[in-house]
């Protein structure tokens, strides 16, 4: 018989699993479940009622939804928005990452293009549209410009202050052992800064989605946002509902993978913190 | 990399600063950095505005000339009220229902288990979406406008406001208890001020968020105000008072934005960790 | 006087773990104007006490008793001190103990009246206008104490008041609470897990055990009254070290019952 047995417990797991599905109503799933049930049910309600002008009932815009699929209308300008947002959005991420890690890591740099890019944040990026229209005429390009305006900057924001909170001592440590610029970047303040880069990319991905449809609501030529400009100007209420939907699983989708993609990279983080964000 | 910069990385030792050069001194201030940016930046327009150029281009020089004759047209300043007015309205409604929402979520599990989905829902939709939709319901009037910018703000005004009612110290509402305060004493004396760095942190976003309303309606269906004139500035192939027009918007945002900082600043000087800004 | 009957409270258990037993019969008699202490270690229900005490939550089995009336919620003649300080941080100084007395309904200059002279008490004249921010944690506390003293409490409920604290803080304001209190002889119960403190500081000491929380015992402390002018002497003294070694001796014996029990069930 050791004396250790029962004492030391695992402490954590490393590749966390999503916790089980309870049937508790007061928690988890339950709750959101009904809240979305009852409002689809109201929906359900009034639409029918109302008539069809701008209220369709959810059944109505399900079925159009279901329609569009399988004929395969929606289906082009599906894939383009998606690899408009692909482009747009991986272009966002490399460049904001890089810019973000080398104003963090350099003074000067910070310096010398924060107010920009603070600027850029907080005005409204759609504003760049016509400008980008004129640039680049009709088309991919305006619209994969447009994204990477829409998220770019809060990309490089979150990486820069990421690298900044890396945490003091810990730079000083890796110090004290002899690391060179280098190697400190490399195995303390990148793995450190990870998470806030990545709560930064979750936002991110959000914005992409709307940066992508407001682009192509603007352009009106190609991609989900023209089916919906179309509709739109139709009076067609139960298509841009239709398509409203299948954007916002797009939008569920892309965060649900960054978060996956997260909850992989940051497995060293306590639970705790985890939930917090 | 100089000893000014790996001090990001180093403990703080370095070579002693004397004997460095002019230039070097220079470019630790912010002031030179910034303009250095600036110059670039207009330089590489200028470049390629001369050298490669189209209809649609307009020089740095052109564009810093219309934006000054902008600031004296009384046409201007009527699209800035027209646009502004939506936006403060909607902004004003946000605020008078947001707050109260949020709190109320915060505080009470019930409300906030039957609300949470719809407000995560609204915060990943794009609004601009909903456009035809609002226009469907109740025309192209200000009320559309105002509708919009609403759907916009309020959101992450809700979501500030509960993340600040749960923020408030536990032991802050037992202490209040101990001296045998009721609930509506709590609400006034602990959650509301002890909530107020994250309301503030909210109004500060939702502001931005306004703003953005208000010129994407304007950009996408109801050509009026500044937006309208984007758009009719692109149409009579005025580039240079187009970009002039963005110039602007994006000034006015951050001139928003500064009052809103200011504003937190005096209004909340104990600290508070943030929800991170869109 | 507070008399503590027979007072059991159990904390269900959530997700399928058991729950805990925070107090089990717990008997306890405070006399007016005494200091008593209360000692265990981390997690004994102390602070659960406390609260009950304080009419914070409620209790499942047993009687408390404050002067014969049994105890219903909150009460004006009780004040508590927190171990978190809990000061509103968007206070002054003087709004932070003006808040029990407003809310015991006295009127504003009255009670800025009375705060500013417990501000003073404290020790900290001249910072009515400062900010909690602005404060170190040992001022802070001094404001906390402030609060509690301002609505002339017959009992003072004091929950770990120098736990968040430095060493050095710590003794200052153990000899300035010594201070305060031999001139007001409030009733006092103050928890901690330190025995050289609850040595110190009390009259008598209840040693409390952990899961289920019960007072195990109580020991009266020689050492006499006054003390705050002397501490250090007080510290060194062979009755000081005579307690002391026997409360180690009790806390000794129980670790080592429970230790034997978990290797027992451990195999």
């Amino acid at each position: 018989m050791s004396i250790g047995t029962g004492v030391y417990t695992r402490v954590g797991r490393r590749h966390p699993r999503l916790p089980p599905v309870s049937f508790d109503l007061t928690r988890g799933v339950g709750p959101t479940a009904i809240a979305l049930a009852m409002g689809i049910g109201f929906w359900e309600l009034v639409g029918q009622s109302a008539g069809f002008r701008f209220f369709p009932p959810f059944s109505a815009v399900l079925m159009r939804l279901v329609e569009m699929i399988l004929e395969g209308e929606i289906i082009p300008p599906l894939v383009g928005s998606l690899t408009n947002l692909g482009i747009g959005f991986s272009v966002s991420v490399v460049l904001g990452i890089g810019i973000g890690l080398l104003m963090g890591a350099y003074r000067r740099v910070e310096a010398a293009l924060d107010v920009y890019v603070y600027a850029l944040l907080t005005a409204p990026s759609l504003v760049f549209a016509p400008i980008l229209f004129s640039i680049f005429g009709l088309g991919r390009e305006p619209i994969v410009g447009l994204i990477i305006i829409y998220t770019i900057f809060i990309v490089i924001i979150n990486t820069t202050s990421a690298v900044q909170t890396v945490p003091r001592p810990l730079i000083e440590m890796g110090r004290s052992y002899g690391g060179n610029d280098w190697q400190i970047f490399r195995r303390i303040i990148l793995p450190s800064a990870t998470p806030m880069i990545m709560a930064g990319l979750r936002l991110a991905g959000a914005r992409a989605v709307e940066g992508m449809i407001n682009g192509e609501l603007f352009i009106a030529a190609v991609g989900l946002g023209a089916v919906i400009a179309r509709a739109g100007n139709r009076f067609d209420a139960t298509t841009v509902l239709a398509v409203l939907i299948l954007t916002l699983l797009i939008a569920f989708i892309v965060v649900r993978v960054i978060k996956l993609i997260d909850m992989r990279l940051t497995s060293w983080l306590p639970a705790t913190q985890r939930g917090q964000r | 990399m100089s000893s000014a910069d790996s001090q990001r990385l180093a403990t703080g030792g370095g070579r002693p600063r004397a004997g460095r050069s002019l230039v070097s001194r220079a470019l630790d201030s912010k002031a030179v950095l910034r303009l250095l940016t600036l110059a670039v930046i207009a330089a590489i327009w200028q470049w390629y505005a001369l050298a490669i150029g189209g209809l649609l281009i307009p020089t740095f020089d052109g564009t810093v000339l219309a934006f000054i004759g902008l600031l004296f047209d009384a046409e201007f300043w009527r699209a800035v009220w027209v646009s502004n007015q939506a936006m403060l309205i909607g902004f004003g409604v946000t605020v008078a229902f947001g707050i109260p929402m949020g709190l109320l979520m915060g505080r009470y599990r019930p409300a906030e288990m039957f609300t949470d989905v719809y407000i995560n829902i609204m915060l990943v939709t794009p609004m601009a979406a909903l456009i035809p939709l609002i226009i469907m319901a109740i025309g192209f009037g200000l009320n559309a406008r105002v509708l919009l910018v609403v759907l916009f703000a309020i959101p992450m005004v809700i979501v500030n406001s509960r993340a600040g009612v749960r923020e408030v110290d536990p032991s802050l509402i037992e202490m209040a208890q101990s001296f045998g305060a009721r609930e509506r004493t709590i609400w006034w004396r602990i959650l509301v001020p002890g909530s107020m760095p994250a309301i503030m942190t909210g109004l500060r976003i939702g502001l931005s968020r306004s703003l953005t309303a208000m010129v994407v309606i304007e950009l996408l269906l109801i050509a009026v105000g500044l937006g309208g004139l984007i758009i009719n500035f692109r149409g009579a192939f005025e580039p240079e008072s187009l970009y002039a027009v963005v110039v602007f918007v994006v000034l006015e945002a951050l001139l928003l934005i500064t009052i809103a900082r200011w504003l937190e600043r005096r209004l909340v000087p104990w600290t508070r960790e943030g929800v991170l800004a869109k | 006087m507070i008399e503590i009957r027979g007072v059991s409270k159990a904390f269900p258990g959530r997700g399928g773990k058991g729950g805990v037993q925070a107090l089990e019969d717990v008997n306890l008699t405070v006399h007016d104007n005494e200091f008593l202490t209360v000692l265990g270690p981390s997690g004994c229900g102390k602070t659960t006490l406390l609260r009950c005490l304080g009419g914070l939550v409620s209790w499942d089995e047993g009687e408390i008793l404050i002067d014969g009336r049994p105890v219903t919620g909150p009460g004006p003649e009780r004040a508590m001190v927190f171990q978190s300080i809990a000061l509103m941080p968007w206070a002054t100084v003087v709004r932070n103990v003006t808040f029990g007395l407003e809310l015991r309904g006295v009127s504003g200059s009255d009670a800025r009246a009375r705060a500013r002279e417990l501000i003073e008490v404290v020790g900290l004249a001249g910072f009515e206008s400062s900010m909690p921010f602005e404060l170190s944690g040992g001022m802070q506390q001094r404001v906390g104490l402030a609060r509690a003293l301002a609505v002339q409490p017959e009992v003072l409920l004091m929950d770990e008041p120098f736990g968040a604290l430095d060493e050095q803080t710590r003794r200052l304001l153990q000899e300035e609470l010594l201070q305060i209190w031999e001139e007001r002889r409030t009733t006092v119960v103050f928890i901690t897990h330190s025995m050289e403190e609850a040595v110190l500081l009390g009259d008598r000491v209840a040693l409390m055990s952990a899961r289920p929380g019960k007072i195990e015992e109580i020991v009266t402390v020689p050492m006499p009254r006054p003390r705050s002018a002397h501490l250090d002497t007080v510290e060194g003294s062979a009755e000081f070290a005579e307690v002391t070694s026997r409360l180690w001796g009790r806390l000794r014996e129980w670790q080592v019952d429970v230790g034997r029990h978990r290797r027992v069930a451990a195999g």
